[in-house]
């Protein structure tokens, strides 16, 4: 292919919620920006969250679309809980399996990165939420899940079409991947096993 | 080796009930007897479909076509009898990136690809009359290899014609008694075998036409079928593989089982409505019919397979595998 474009070129902001995605595999990442769908259209979500301007004292905001191009980041943050002049960002997890994930953490941290930029204030703690226990975390973000953040922003900036990641070294992942039935991850390491040299795939079959 | 959890299966329905209106009804996709009064004929969950074929008299509802497009269902009209008129096809269904690399594919790399398939073909070929106790096979053996060594795509569509040419020569020795493959004819198909061979390479082009939208490919550009106006090359190219092993394997099947007999042809050697419907019914079957599949050796269905196959190309044409991996049965 003549010019690779890379991600960075197209979308100069990288949504918080491609942080997780990206730490769960980003191969799968990969497929989704550039071979399946092209993710929430932000542009949309933004517009919805103009009518709700004026913020509220005490309780919850709700649906709260944030850029910040300092940080080359932009997301929605669904709910943020004030209370007096402290806000918090609130990220709720199905989670079946009863726990969050590091990946949740690092988006949290990108919420409350946000957040901060939005607020000019520091903002140190965030919640995950599980529905499936109804339990609530509080996560302090520390300096190491900051620059967790702006490394894995510079890597999805620096992603090319045209350099496809390898397959998860961590091969649990791909049985609850969305993306399998398209990845096909067993079948290219049978089909073409140098592809599965050094992932987890490798032996697996 | 485990099988992905599929969403390929029942993806695919067919409405040939005159009169019929498909509407949506929440999340499902309802077929209403309009004209006549059976109410509610089927439905089914939005999310399942991909493909929708319809047959003759049979309408959409327009809230229906929205959602159709909103979630990337494809629907193909054919007449009453199965020939195909066109299709409605979702706006989704462009990725810049995929299109862009199958647009930039050098010649090389397009013939690589398409001496896979011929390949491939060949292969299955020799596969299906083995499977039928039929000799004589070695010339087909040869010209399998010869693939290797073709150096252009008109060598390469040489090698297909002789190999094509020795396949239907001893094709004939897989039907049963009362049938008679003689040549290859296609417009019109001049007997009733050719004319089942006809009507189920066309379904087999939609199963692939469908598969290779939903992966986002082109279907109009070809690997080795030159592109010419209105012909969807990629799909005829890569149904190759499939001809033998599935559309004239299932044809050998109807006639070898009686399911569809001499009598179930019109003077001009199509299908009678009742044999037609029959016929549909039993190439849905037989596409959603379990096999173990010949690489990844879990079972998967025909359409699952052939669905399989187009991720696979894609995955040639955006250079994430080095080669385009037919689907050939050794056996
Ligand atoms: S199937 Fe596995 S390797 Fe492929 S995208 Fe999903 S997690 Fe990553």
């Amino acid at each position: 292919m003549s010019t690779p474009q890379t991600i960075g070129q197209r979308d100069t902001l990288v949504p918080v919620s491609a942080l997780n995605e990206f730490v769960y595999c980003p191969r799968r990442f990969y497929y989704q920006h550039y071979h399946d769908e092209m993710g929430t259209p932000y542009e949309l979500v933004d517009g919805r969250s103009k009518h709700e301007k004026q913020s509220q004292r005490g309780g919850w905001i709700t649906e709260r679309y944030f850029r910040a191009a300092e940080l080359s980041l932009h997301g929605k943050i669904d709910l943020i809980e004030s209370d007096g002049d402290l806000l918090t960002p609130v990220e709720r997890k199905r989670a079946e399996s009863g726990q969050y994930f590091p990946s949740d953490e690092i988006q949290l941290a990108g919420y409350c990165m946000l957040l901060e930029s939005a607020i000019e204030e520091p903002v140190n703690v965030g919640y995950i939420y599980l529905y499936k226990t109804d339990e609530r975390y509080a996560i302090q973000i520390t300096e190491s899940h900051r620059e967790t953040v702006r490394k894995i922003i510079d890597k999805i900036q620096s992603l090319s079409v045209d350099s496809i990641p390898p397959l998860t070294d961590n091969p649990k992942k791909c049985e609850a991947c969305s993306a399998r039935e398209y990845c096909m991850p067993a079948e290219t390491a049978r089909l073409e096993p140098e592809k599965a040299r050094g992932t987890g795939w490798e032996g697996q079959i | 080796m485990k099988a992905p959890e599929g969403m390929f299966d029942e993806s695919v329905i067919y409405v040939t009930k005159q009169g019929a209106q498909v509407q949506v009804d929440g999340g499902r996709i309802v077929i209403w007897d309009v004209d006549g009064d059976e109410g509610e004929l089927a439905s089914f969950p939005i999310e399942k479909l991909d493909t929708i074929n319809v047959f003759g008299g049979v309408n959409f509802s327009t809230p229906f076509v929205a959602r159709a497009n909103e979630h990337g269902i494809v629907l193909n009209y054919f007449t009453q009898h199965g020939k195909y008129r066109g299709s409605f096809v979702p706006e989704k269904n462009t990725i810049a990136e995929v299109r862009r690399a199958q647009y930039d594919l050098s010649r090389e790399r397009e013939l690589d690809i398409a001496r896979q398939m011929i390949a491939g073909k060949i292969r299955n070929a020799r596969t299906l009359l083995s499977r039928k106790g039929v000799r004589g096979t070695d010339v087909l053996k040869d010209l399998g290899v010869r693939t290797e060594s073709d150096a252009t795509k008109d060598d390469l569509r040489g090698t297909e014609g002789e190999a094509a040419e020795r396949y239907f020569q001893l094709l004939d020795e897989t039907l049963a008694d009362g049938w008679m493959f003689e040549k290859r004819t296609k417009r019109p198909p001049e007997d009733h075998i050719n004319s089942l061979l006809s009507l189920t390479y066309v379904f087999m082009k939609n199963e692939v036409l469908s598969a290779l939208r939903q992966y986002n490919l082109d279907p109009f550009l070809g690997v080795l079928h030159a592109d010419r106006h209105g012909r969807p090359s990629l799909a005829l190219d890569l149904q190759e593989e499939f001809r033998p092993i599935f559309c004239d394997a299932f044809v050998i099947r109807l006639v070898n089982r009686g399911v569809v007999n001499h009598d179930d042809f019109r003077k001009d050697n199509r299908l009678s409505d009742g044999a037609f419907k029959t016929y549909l019914e039993k190439f849905e079957d037989y596409m959603n019919e379990e096999l173990t599949h010949p690489h990844f050796e879990y079972t998967v269905t025909r359409r699952k397979a052939v669905r399989q196959q187009a991720i696979l190309l894609r995955k040639a044409i955006t250079d994430e595998l080095d080669e385009y991996h037919p689907l050939t049965f050794a056996r």
